[in-house]
């Protein structure tokens, strides 16, 4: 993707200007839509950013304001170009209708041009999707912490793991096509070249791809026809190599000045003659990770599935960072009891105590950061349903507790709600305090001590300045490297 | 990134030591090495050439990239790589060059040998890639999406596809593919693809089918065994089959569209193809 700017160098052929692509102009109407600046260009498309034109139209209150214009031109291409392009809006829509989920940039609308006075638009596909701030790609370049890499990377896999089961394979998962939403949230785009597991196991797309991204049988793969066989395992290589991107701040893991280099040694990689050479920086568990993602051939890949890996990330999340032992699964009715307590309001006896448990000084935090608190960690319901509503529903919510020393219960919870994906600030971590198992059984006695705002979230009432409350740990997926709190004098 | 083909015709060597033996077609993928020269027992080499004139150890081919290099370890000679396509065009590596890069996708490598003849084998890169023509927009950076399966335009197997698939580009219609002696026929009077025999045409084909498109296994479990000829009936069946999953393909994602109907010579009028 290429990004317009005054004097954009440009090979032959190759920028944007000169490969005849007419930009339209801030102002334009498109549709229901008016552009308002351009964000980049694709292989089929250009992308606009744009708003509503009517403020009022009905439906404008739960759109966004601010979207991205894909926009297909079809004028002037060879019928069986034209029909590519539309094949390629076809399977945008179709993900977008049938499998949408949170971590999948969502599709609000699409549509044909008829612009009989402006030939280069008349017959164009215009998709109207969701404006993210930026891309992975973006991120790359200005290094990303272990803790964040690990949210995008979870983020990355919930994606791809929504997206498998639903049936499709991406087939071009890259950096690019990894758009980060305005909150920090991750959502996977560019469906142009998904693949429909037709058979279960693999689909057919179109002989394409990002040479840098393409797994090394796709090198050697016959082209058949209705194109190129795609298995899920395409998109576990191209995470690997996404993972090693993110921790190594975008370094190219295989080493050649091009990208077709770089696909040679991915060949030298897959046949045995080279070996797999990470850069140093990243850490252990994520290179092990990336290096099951990277099995040289699909059979050894397969073992992985993004359902697989999420589910490493998260149990790796989980963990606090001092050992502790499990001790088997809860009951049922603990977990429905905490379900009680995450809905606004619940109230009810103790959730779970546990025996013998006093209240201990808080020791210091195993590892004890270099970063300035507060440090911002991101909530994290347990509950499918509710993360991927974003109505803010009561029921969704999340309390933070006045005293971690006491059960995470109705009765020890501030008056201000929490919900999946807010964005806290942590000023420190307790490592031993109350015991808090989470609804998919996960227990830690691991909390951050949140600042709370002033001012409510989406402009509730908010919290007097510097109060303070905490966050069980399971609670969010971040483990930021915060201090340890002095112990917490909050009576009993 | 599948490297490259070496082919050594029948009567120059021998993988194995035969002199005079069969045709040797080597597979090499990157990073591979394949030696070559007279060979002996302490002196192995993965192609032969029995040529006394010619080093035990005269050479290697390394597969980098998606090019090759030729590394000369005669003190004495040069070798020369010819562009069979180039007009002439060649390059000359000289003694103990080491690792010489060659551009060409196809490559003859000539050996000169004492009886004024040549010993001579070619070299196949088919991994070279051609960037999207510039309607598709976006521009050669680190994660551009492109067409794989890209074909040199100025190729002459390009040429022999684009009249492959002309008549389904000017009639949209289900006619059949041309056959060989047509394609012949159709090119006659082109600047380079004149001279182009059966035999050539047929070749042609088989490295868009094998190489270039890799076509599928449905289409290639027709393929005929080797060689450019049509002997039986049933080998030109099979043949037909690959030519048409050939064209099929070209035209379904667009590899050859109407404008490239501008390379094929002006078209005789219609009485005169001999359909």
């Amino acid at each position: 993707m290429r990004v317009q700017g005054p004097g954009a160098p440009g090979g032959p052929g190759a920028s944007w200007d000169s490969s005849g692509t007419e930009l339209l102009p801030a102002g334009h109407r498109v549709g229901d839509w008016v552009v308002t600046e351009p964000i980049g260009a694709g292989g089929w498309a250009t992308v606009y950013a744009g708003t509503r034109s009517g403020a009022d139209a009905p439906g404008a209150a739960q759109e966004p304001r601010e979207v991205a214009l894909k926009i297909m031109p079809t004028s002037g291409l060879a019928p069986r170009q034209a029909r590519s392009v539309a094949e390629a809006a076809r399977r945008e829509v179709e993900i977008g209708v049938r499998a949408g989920h949170p971590r999948l940039i969502r599709l609000l609308d699409s549509t044909v041009l008829s612009a009989p006075g402006h030939p280069a638009l008349d017959g164009a596909i215009v998709l109207v999707m969701e404006r993210a701030g930026a891309s992975l790609r973006d991120l790359l370049g200005a290094g990303i912490t272990e803790a964040e890499g690990a949210r995008l990377i979870a983020g990355i896999c919930e994606g791809l793991a929504h997206l498998h089961r639903s049936g499709w394979v991406h087939a071009d998962l890259k950096p690019e096509n990894v758009l980060i939403g305005e909150d920090g949230s991750v959502k996977l785009s560019d469906f142009g070249l998904a693949a429909e597991l037709t058979t279960g196991t693999h689909g057919h797309g179109p002989p394409m791809g990002t040479l840098d991204y393409l797994p090394p049988e796709r090198w050697r793969a016959p082209l058949g026809e209705l194109g190129v066989e795609v298995r899920p395992s395409a998109d576990i290589w191209a995470l690997g190599v996404v993972i090693h991107e993110v921790f190594a701040s975008g370094a190219p893991l295989f080493s050649g000045a091009t990208p077709v280099a770089r696909g040679a040694a991915v060949q030298e990689y897959a046949a045995g003659r080279a070996p797999l050479r990470m850069a140093n920086g990243v850490p252990e568990f994520w290179r092990a990770l990336a290096t099951d993602c990277l099995a040289p051939t699909h059979a050894a890949r397969a073992a992985h599935t993004a359902e697989s890996l999420l589910e490493r990330i998260a149990v790796r999340q989980a963990a606090p960072s001092v050992p502790r032992s499990r001790t088997g699964r809860f009951g049922r009715a603990t977990r429905i009891a905490l379900l009680a307590l995450a809905a606004c309001g619940a109230i009810g006896p103790a959730i779970w105590s546990y025996a013998g448990h006093t209240g201990r000084e808080a020791a210091p935090g195993g590892r004890v950061g270099i970063a300035e608190p507060p440090l911002q960690v991101r909530v994290f319901n347990a509950e499918k349903g509710c993360r991927e509503r974003t109505d803010r529903d009561p029921r969704c919510s999340l309390g933070l507790a006045i005293d971690p020393m006491r059960p995470y219960t109705a009765g020890n919870v501030v008056p201000t709600r929490v919900w999946h994906a807010d964005v806290l600030e942590a000023d420190c971590q307790l490592l031993s305090g109350e015991v808090v198992i989470d609804e998919s059984d996960t227990r830690s006695t691991h909390w951050f001590r949140i600042r709370l705002p002033s001012a409510g979230p989406g402009g509730g009432p908010g919290a007097e300045p510097g109060a303070i409350a905490w966050l069980p740990a399971v609670r969010t997926k971040d483990r930021p490297p915060l201090p340890g709190c002095p112990a917490p004098t909050a009576a009993r | 990134m599948s490297g490259i083909v070496v082919h050594l015709p029948r009567g120059s060597g021998g993988a194995d030591g035969e002199p005079g033996g069969g045709a040797v077609t080597l597979r090499l993928g990157p990073g591979e090495v394949a030696r070559f020269g007279r060979g002996s027992s302490t002196t192995p080499v993965e192609l032969r050439l029995a040529d006394e004139a010619i080093s035990r150890l005269a050479g290697e081919i390394r597969v980098t990239d998606d090019h090759w290099q030729l590394t000369n370890h005669s003190t004495t000679q040069t070798y020369l790589v010819e562009n069979p396509e180039g007009a002439g065009e060649y390059l000359r590596v000289s003694p103990r060059r080491a690792g010489a890069p060659i551009p060409f996708e196809f490559s003859r490598v000539v050996l000169p040998t004492r009886r004024g003849t040549n010993v001579s084998f070619q070299v196949f890169a088919p991994d070279h890639v051609y960037l999207d023509p510039p309607g598709a927009g976006g521009s050669w950076g680190a994660s551009r999406t492109v067409t794989a399966y890209s074909l040199d335009e100025t190729a002459t197997y390009f040429l022999v596809l684009v009249a492959l698939c002309e008549p389904w580009l000017r009639d949209q219609s289900p006619v059949a593919v041309p056959t060989t002696p047509q394609v012949v026929e159709r090119l006659r009077g082109h600047a380079t693809g004149g001279g182009l025999t059966a035999r050539a045409v047929s070749s042609h084909i088989d490295y868009l089918a094998d190489e270039k498109l890799r076509i599928g296994a449905a289409a290639a479990a027709n393929e005929a065994g080797a060689g450019g000829c049509t002997g039986t009936a049933a080998a030109g069946d099979r043949r037909n089959g690959k030519r048409d999953a050939v064209v099929a393909l070209a035209l379904k994602f667009a590899v050859v569209r109407e404008e490239h109907l501008a390379l094929l010579p002006p078209r005789a009028e219609a009485g005169a193809r001999g359909r």
